[in-house]
């Protein structure tokens, strides 16, 4: 109709369009939506008299103290540390995928993730307990309390950290272990295997053998007082961020693994003519290093576990330098005479070893001290590496020089560098009483605490190798530990991750060892198959 | 035809295909390749141990040109890729049956 309807036109229209069903959806659907626009006004208009409506209220006063202040800057030192810890992850990612070849590029990666992943929960549920908590009637060896975190404090001891700060600090800490024990097992561990030993460092091993250098009542921790363990000692196990507790506990498992596991198929040794197996990328290698360098200034100066030792601080970030740059320099030139050529893997282990050596003795010592003991670092990390190959062990990384031989070195070390001025960081400042001074033989002090660094050394290195040697045994001997040759010679990534690290690339190596042409690894460990190896691969 | 195949250094690639420009050939095939001859490779040094790297990175050029025009095409590549050294290279002819372009159907010298 042409007409314009009228209006009672249009309510009979109405009438008529309601008795079918389509006109009355649509006619709900309109009304629905109406009654929608008609609440969000209202709710909008609830929203902006709740912002701007109500009465003004005085703010109730509040003095601040100065407790009120030390607690959360100590807290915040301790997160940003944890932080910068946490990225260290990043460097051994790098760091291990670039010294390994590309076939197991992938493998590397993945382990790497997943054992943050495990190590965080694990730590969780049980590690931080076991590390840091009291254990009544336990004689020091390990804690009773906290498990899943429960019932525990809002601040840990005295450190007056927030509670889950330092936990999340510690977990890092824990991390960087666990990470350290694949570094020389890269290649050939299978899976399982990998989660399993994964599940023993990070839930086991670590946090029993460090709570008794870091736990309130560990054993060598409160070494050398009436009451406890050898009280004739004079003074306890000292280890400041962890060179044996992280570095040495980590390198030990390491080793264990490696022996068991046996090197890489077609791995040649040079005492027979063979080498190393070339790196597959040399810039993430040592990008990855520097990342690690990088993340030890949470490391190191985060353990003093107070900012308001602020001297401390200062201290153990510029000692850490010093060790790391002494030691880069003094591994490349200790392996300059071996093949007359400025070897990039030996520098970049040698500063990594400078750094691990300091983790230890690094609020005792003095800059000077802290060159010296790295420069003693670097060829540790040159003479280790040339040792493991000697010992026919395949350590791809070199992770066993540079975090199980230099961090013993770094223990030992306090008992000869701590330099006589400094005590502890505690949470207010530095510890100033006398008695607590940390000296060493070369400043005067004597044996003592020398003495007890090779104590809490020796057991600590060799509890954790003797346990990690037989949990690799007890693995291998479940056949879970070493991948199947099969698996290894078609490829660790597509065997265990279906998928190669470069797809896109046809990768083969430039070159072999110049005396491994018709020369077979030694045989591995038993595995499923007892096939004889072929010559090469 | 004639199929033009040159194994030569990587490093003179850039020279080779301005030569090649110069007398009127565009159209090439370029692998990256490894290969030795004469020039027996280097040692490698790793953590203290030695390598032989026999296998050399070359490039291998590939190139098909009309019959009258195969000379002009090696004489260009070799004043482009000619050092003196061991190692220069090698440059290999063969006769080509057939060769057709595959947007237009066009045959033999008009494919090229």
């Amino acid at each position: 109709m042409l007409q314009q309807p009228t209006r009672i036109n249009k309510f009979a229209r109405l009438i008529e369009r309601l008795k079918q069903p389509e006109w009355r959806q649509y006619g709900a659907t309109i009304v629905a939506g109406k009654v929608t626009g008609v609440m969000l006004v209202f709710c909008v208009m609830a929203l902006v008299a709740s912002l701007v409506g109500g009465a003004a209220y005085a703010q109730t006063p509040y003095n601040v103290k100065a407790s009120d202040i030390v607690n959360p800057i100590n807290t915040l030192w301790v997160l940003v540390a944890a932080f910068l810890v946490f990225g260290m992850q990043v460097g051994f990612t790098m760091l291990e995928a670039g010294f390994c070849r590309s076939r197991e590029t992938v493998n590397v990666l993945m382990e790497c993730v997943v054992d943050t992943c495990l190590c965080g929960l694990l730590f969780y549920a049980w590690g931080f307990s076991f590390m840091f908590s009291s254990g009544a009637g336990m004689h020091g060896l390990i804690g009773t309390q906290w498990f899943f975190l429960q019932h525990a404090p809002s601040t840990y001891e005295a450190t007056g950290v927030s509670f889950l700060a330092y936990w999340l600090f510690q977990f890092a800490f824990a991390d960087t272990c666990s990470t350290v024990t694949s570094g020389a097992m890269i290649g050939r561990t299978a899976w399982v295997g990998d989660l399993l030993y994964s599940v023993g460092v990070s839930g086991f091993i670590y946090p029993i053998i460090g709570h008794w250098a870091w736990g309130p009542d560990g054993l060598l921790a409160t070494m050398g007082t009436a009451g406890n363990f050898l009280p004739w000692m004079g003074t306890g196990f000292h280890d400041f961020a962890g060179s044996t507790v992280v570095h040495t506990i980590g390198g030990s498992v390491a080793l264990a693994g490696a022996i068991v596991l046996g090197p890489r198929l077609g791995r040649t040794f040079k005492r027979d003519g063979g080498g190393p197996m070339l790196p597959h990328d040399l810039t993430m290698a040592t990008a990855g290093g520097l990342i690690l360098w990088f993340g030890w200034y949470g490391f190191n100066p985060g353990s003093t576990l107070s900012a308001m030792d602020f001297n401390g601080c200062g201290r153990v970030a510029a000692n850490t330098t010093l060790a790391a740059c002494a030691g880069g320099l003094s591994a490349m030139f200790y392996g300059y005479p071996q093949t007359k050529k400025w070897d990039l893997g030996f520098t970049v282990n040698g500063f990594l070893a400078g750094l691990v050596a300091i983790t230890c003795p690094c609020y005792w010592v003095s800059p000077g001290g802290a060159i010296i003991l790295g420069l003693v670092a670097g060829v540790i990390a040159v003479a280790g590496v040339n040792f493991l190959e000697w010992l026919r062990i395949d350590d791809p990384i070199g992770a066993v020089p540079v975090h199980m031989m230099a961090g013993i070195w770094g223990t030992l070390s306090l008992g000869l560098f701590a330099c006589g001025h400094y005590a502890a960081a505690t949470p207010t400042g530095p510890d100033t009483m006398p008695g607590d001074v940390l000296t060493g033989l070369f400043y005067g002090g004597g044996i003592t605490v020398l003495r007890a660094q090779v104590v809490g050394s020796l057991i600590s290195t060799g509890a954790t190798f003797i346990v990690a040697f037989a949990m690799f045994k007890g693995l291998n001997y479940f056949r879970v530990l070493r991948l199947s040759k099969a698996g290894e010679i078609e490829g660790m990534d597509l065997h265990e991750h279906g998928v190669p690290a470069y797809p896109e690339y046809a990768l083969i190596p430039s070159a072999v060892p110049a005396g491994a042409l018709g020369h077979v690894a030694p045989a591995p460990s038993p595995t499923r198959e007892d096939t004889t190896v072929g010559s090469g691969h | 035809m004639i199929k033009i195949e040159a194994i030569i250094r990587p490093n003179v690639l850039d020279a080779v295909k301005i030569q090649l420009d110069e007398i009127g050939v565009h159209g090439m095939t370029v692998h990256e390749v490894r290969g030795a001859g004469k020039q027996k490779g280097y040692t490698q040094h790793y953590r203290g141990a030695e390598y032989a790297v026999n296998l050399l990175p070359k490039i291998k050029l590939e190139v098909v040109v009309p019959n009258d025009q195969a000379e002009d095409v090696v004489d260009a590549i070799v004043s482009a890729a000619k050092t003196g050294e061991i190692g220069d290279g090698k440059i290999f002819l063969s006769k080509i049956d057939e060769a057709i372009r595959i947007r237009t159907d066009e045959r033999d010298n008009a494919a090229l």
